[in-house]
C-alpha cells in the first residue's frame, strides 16, 4: 500500500477574490457535484473537491499518483482542463503548476515541500473609527462596548425596554426612518424616501462624514482616480437621479456642446449608442458625479437629515421599534445618545480593505508601511519618489485598480523614464470566463468586462436569473460572472502593449512564498516550479491592487448584530437578505430593517456596490415599505413619477 | 438598459400603441404625404406583430454576448431589417389592408423612420421617467 501523499491546492474564489487553500490527500476528484464523483478507486478513498460553476463538469478531473509522479486526468469534461494555460487530457503535474477548471485557477503545490502555509484568508485593513481613513494600525476587532457605552444591559438583551433607555438619563430621540452609514448607500435610500413623499424631519442619516461620497471619493483619489478621470460606472447610473435620464453622457454632451467642443459632445452620444461593440464604453468623470450628488443633496435637504455619530449597537425595543446607541462626541467631547426608529436601512459599505497575507506579514515583520502599500491607501509618496529617483514597482492583482496604477506609472515615466514595472499575476489567463454561449475577452492576461458584473446583472436577464436562484445556484452564477476584470479601454491597452514592447513593463507569474526586505530593496520570493531553482523579484515598492473585500463580521456593529440575533450569513459571509433587501430575522412588530451595498453580496442581486445597484436596492426597499404602509410614504406611480421628475429638473424640493 | 424577452414585448406593445399611433396620425389624416388612409395603421400593426417574433430571435442572439446586452446601434440595425422585411412582403405578396399597388416605398420609408426614431427616443427617456422600475426589469412596465 502506498502512503497517502498530500498536496495543497490554492485558488482565489472567483466571485470575491477570497483565498481558499485546502490540503488534500491523493487521489483528488474535482467536479461540480459531490455525488457524481467516485468515493474510492481500488480501495483508496478519494478526496472530493466541489467547484461550483456551470463551466465545471459534474466529475471534471482526477489528480492521482502514477508511477511515482503526479498526474491530472480530464474525465471527458465539457470545457476541458488546462495546465499552465494549455488544454490537456492527461498531464504530469509539477510543484507550482496551475490547473484551470472553469473559472477556477488552482495552484498545485506539494504540501510537504511548500513553505509554511500563509494565512488562509486575506488580512483586512480596517477603517479608523475616528477618522474613517484606512488605518493599518487598527486592531482587527475593536470591542463594541468601550468605556461603558452602550450599557451592559442594552448589549446583553435582544429586546430592550424603552423605559430603560430613558432611565439612563441620556438623550433619547425619535424618528421614523434611520439610515446607518450616511454614505452613498444611505444617500440613495434617503433620496428615494424623499421622492416617495417622506419629509426630511422624518429621516436621520447617521454617519461620520457629511458628504455622502466622502469615503468613496477618498478611495478613488487614493487608487489614482483624480476628479477629471472617469469612474467605472454606466452613463445612466446616476446617484442623483433615480430615472437615469438625462444620463451623464447626455449632460456631458450638452455641456460640452455649449462650450464649443462639438466633437467631444457627439463622441459621448455615439459611445452610449454603440458601446461596447463599436465604441469604448462611456463612463462619467468622477468630479461631475460628485457635483451632481451635491446638487441632489441640497435639493432633498440632506443637511438637515445627516447627523454626525458613530453607531455602537442596535437592538429591538419592547414596543416593536429599534434603538440605536450612538456617540456624537469626538476625542475631546463625550456625547452619547439613543435614537428610536421604526425603519432602519444599514449601508455601511466595505468593512475593510483586503490586504494580501504575505504583504501583511512583511509589514508586521518590518514595520515598513511605506514601500509595501495597498492601492486604496494614500500612497502618493510612491509616485513622488519614482518621478524623482526612478525605480521598480511590483503590482499584484489584475483588476481595474491595477490598470489604473499602470496608467499612473506610465504618467510618471513621462517625467522619469527610469521607472520599470513588474506585474505579478498568480497564473496565466489564456481564455476568459464562459457563461452559456458567451465568453469574456482576454488580452495580455487581462480579462475585460465594461463593469464589475455583466451588464444584464443590473436589470436584464441575469438579474432575474439570480433572484430566482437557490443559494447553491447563486454561488455558481457569481463564480461564473465574477472575477477580477478590467475595462476595455484603448489607452490602457496601448500602454500595456507599449510597455511590453519597450521592456519597461513585464508580466510575471507565480505564487508568492514570502516577501523580505534586503539591501537591494524588497524581494518577493516566488514559489519554485518543479524544484528548478528560486525566482526572486526585486522592487522598490509593492502595490497590492487586489481590491476591497471583507466579511461583515469585520465590522463591529454588524458583528454584534449578527451575534445578538443569530442572523444567518450567506455563502460569502455577508448579510442574508430577502429579495427586497429586508433582514427578515430583524423584523419587529412595527419595524422593518433593510440592508444595502457590499454587505449583501451573495444574495439576490450581484452588483450591490455599484451606483445603479444601490438605486435598485433602494427602490425595492422603498416599494416594500410602501406596501407595508410605512409612515408618510406612498408608492410612485406613472403620474407621481413624472411630477417628481419635473421637480428634479426644476431643482425643487421633492 | 439590457432587455429581457418579456421587457421587449411589453415595451414594443406600449410604444407602438402610443408613440407609434401618434406619429401615424398625420399620415392617416393626409397631413404628411398626399394619400390619407388606413394603410399606415395596417403597416404599423404588421410591424408590431412581426416584431414580437423578431424579439424572440434578438433575445436568443443576445445570449451570445457576454453582457447579454443590446446596444442602441443593434436596435437600429434590427429596425432597418424589420422595415425591409415588411416592405418586401408588401411589395412582393401584398398584405391584407395594404393592397399591392397602393404601397409607396418613399412614403413608407418616411413614416417608418419617424416611428422608429420616435419610439427609440421615447424608450430612452419617457419610459424611464414614467415607469421608474422598467429599467431594472429589462423594459417590463407591467
Amino acid at each position: 500500500m502506498v502512503t497517502p501523499i498530500q498536496i495543497r491546492l490554492r485558488w482565489d474564489d472567483p466571485a470575491t477574490g477570497e483565498r481558499r487553500e485546502p490540503v488534500l490527500g491523493l487521489p483528488i476528484a474535482l467536479g461540480r457535484e459531490f455525488s457524481q464523483m467516485p468515493g474510492e478507486i481500488a480501495g483508496t478513498r478519494i478526496s472530493r473537491l466541489v467547484l461550483n460553476s456551470d463551466q465545471v463538469s459534474r466529475f471534471h478531473a482526477l489528480i492521482d499518483m502514477e508511477s511515482g509522479g503526479l498526474v491530472v486526468v480530464d474525465q471527458g469534461s465539457r470545457n476541458g482542463t488546462f495546465v499552465n494555460g494549455t488544454l490537456q487530457k492527461r498531464c504530469a503535474l509539477a510543484n507550482g503548476d496551475t490547473l484551470q477548471v472553469g473559472p477556477y485557477q488552482i495552484n498545485v503545490s506539494f504540501a510537504g515541500s511548500a513553505a509554511a502555509p500563509t494565512q488562509a484568508s486575506n488580512s483586512p485593513i480596517l477603517f479608523n473609527p475616528h477618522t474613517d481613513l484606512p488605518d493599518p494600525t487598527q486592531p482587527p476587532q475593536p470591542p463594541v462596548i468601550a468605556s461603558g457605552f452602550p450599557p451592559q444591559a442594552f448589549v446583553d438583551s435582544q429586546i430592550v425596554p424603552v423605559q430603560d433607555l430613558h432611565a439612563t438619563g441620556l438623550p433619547v430621540d425619535e424618528i421614523d426612518y434611520a439610515a446607518i452609514g450616511a454614505g452613498l448607500g444611505s444617500f440613495i435610500w434617503v433620496d428615494l424616501l424623499r421622492i416617495f413623499g417622506v419629509k426630511p424631519g422624518q429621516i436621520a442619516a447617521l454617519g461620520m462624514e457629511k458628504e455622502p461620497y466622502a469615503r468613496y471619493r477618498r478611495l478613488c483619489l487614493n487608487s489614482q482616480i483624480p476628479l477629471h478621470e472617469r469612474l467605472r460606472s454606466n452613463s445612466d447610473s446616476c446617484p442623483d437621479n433615480i430615472w437615469g435620464w438625462p444620463s451623464y453622457a447626455l449632460r456631458e454632451a450638452w455641456g460640452d456642446f455649449f462650450k464649443g467642443q462639438i466633437g467631444a459632445s457627439f463622441k459621448y452620444l455615439w459611445q452610449v449608442f454603440a458601446e461596447p461593440t463599436f465604441a469604448e464604453t462611456y463612463t462619467p468623470r468622477a468630479g461631475n458625479v460628485f457635483n451632481s450628488i451635491d446638487r441632489e443633496a441640497t435639493r432633498i435637504g440632506w443637511d438637515g437629515i445627516f447627523r454626525y455619530g458613530r453607531i455602537r449597537a442596535i437592538r429591538k425595543t419592547d414596543d416593536g421599534r429599534y434603538a440605536i446607541a450612538y456617540s456624537r462626541g469626538d476625542a475631546s467631547r463625550r456625547d452619547r445618545a439613543f435614537l428610536l426608529t421604526k425603519y432602519v436601512q444599514i449601508a455601511t459599505g466595505y468593512p475593510a480593505i483586503q490586504f494580501l497575507p504575505d504583504l501583511q506579514d512583511y509589514r508586521e515583520k518590518t514595520g515598513d508601511f511605506k514601500s509595501v502599500v495597498n492601492a486604496y491607501e494614500d500612497h502618493k509618496h510612491v509616485y513622488e519618489y519614482l518621478e524623482q529617483k526612478g525605480g521598480t514597482v511590483l503590482i499584484r492583482g489584475r483588476g481595474i485598480v491595477a490598470s489604473r496604477i499602470v496608467q499612473r506609472i506610465y504618467e510618471a515615466r513621462q517625467r522619469n523614464p527610469n521607472i520599470s514595472l513588474l506585474h505579478l499575476m498568480r497564473s496565466p489567463k489564456p481564455q476568459g470566463n464562459k457563461f452559456g454561449s458567451a465568453q469574456r475577452q482576454v488580452a495580455n492576461h487581462y480579462e475585460f468586462q465594461p463593469f464589475n458584473w455583466p451588464k444584464a446583472g443590473w436589470g436584464g436577464e441575469m438579474r432575474a436569473i439570480l433572484e430566482q436562484a437557490t443559494p447553491e445556484q447563486r454561488k455558481r452564477l457569481l463564480a461564473d460572472w465574477g472575477g477580477s476584470t478590467t475595462a476595455d479601454r484603448g489607452d490602457w491597452k496601448r500602454i500595456v502593449q507599449e510597455g511590453l514592447n519597450q521592456g519597461w513593463y513585464q508580466i510575471a507569474f507565480g505564487e508568492v512564498e514570502r516577501v523580505e526586505r534586503e539591501q537591494d530593496g524588497i524581494i518577493t520570493y516566488i514559489q519554485e516550479k518543479g524544484f528548478k531553482g528560486q525566482v526572486k523579484l526585486e522592487a522598490n515598492f509593492i502595490i497590492d491592487a487586489t481590491g476591497l473585500d471583507a466579511h461583515v463580521t469585520a465590522n463591529p456593529l454588524l458583528n454584534d448584530l449578527v451575534n445578538c440575533y443569530n442572523l444567518p450569513l450567506n455563502h460569502l459571509g455577508r448579510m442574508s437578505v430577502a429579495n427586497d433587501f429586508e433582514l427578515v430575522e430583524m423584523r419587529a412588530d412595527r419595524g422593518r430593517m433593510y440592508a444595502a451595498g457590499a454587505i449583501t453580496l451573495g444574495g439576490p442581486y450581484a452588483p450591490v456596490d455599484s451606483f445603479l445597484g444601490l438605486q435598485y436596492a433602494a427602490l425595492r426597499t422603498v416599494d416594500s415599505l410602501a406596501a407595508a404602509r410605512a409612515i408618510g410614504i406612498s408608492r410612485l406611480n406613472v403620474l407621481t413619477s413624472l411630477r417628481q421628475w419635473l421637480k428634479w429638473v426644476a431643482n425643487q424640493s421633492p | 438598459m439590457t432587455p429581457t424577452l418579456l421587457g421587449r414585448w411589453q415595451s414594443r406593445l406600449l410604444l407602438f400603441a402610443t408613440v407609434g399611433v401618434l406619429l401615424t396620425l398625420p399620415f392617416f389624416l393626409g397631413m404628411i404625404g398626399n394619400k390619407p388612409g388606413t394603410i399606415y395603421f395596417w403597416i404599423l400593426g404588421y410591424l408590431a406583430f412581426f416584431g414580437h417574433g423578431w424579439d424572440v430571435l434578438y433575445n436568443y442572439l443576445q445570449k451570445f454576448r457576454w453582457d447579454y446586452d443590446w446596444p442602441g446601434v443593434f436596435q437600429l440595425l434590427a429596425g432597418i431589417w424589420e422595415g425591409i422585411f415588411v416592405a418586401i412582403l408588401a411589395i412582393a405578396i401584398g398584405l391584407p389592408g395594404v393592397p399591392k399597388g397602393q404601397f409607396e416605398l418613399p412614403l413608407f420609408v418616411l413614416h417608418y423612420s419617424l416611428v422608429w426614431l420616435g419610439i427609440y427616443i421615447a424608450s430612452q427617456s419617457l419610459m424611464r421617467i414614467l415607469f421608474v422600475r422598467s429599467r431594472f426589469k429589462g423594459g417590463q412596465w407591467l
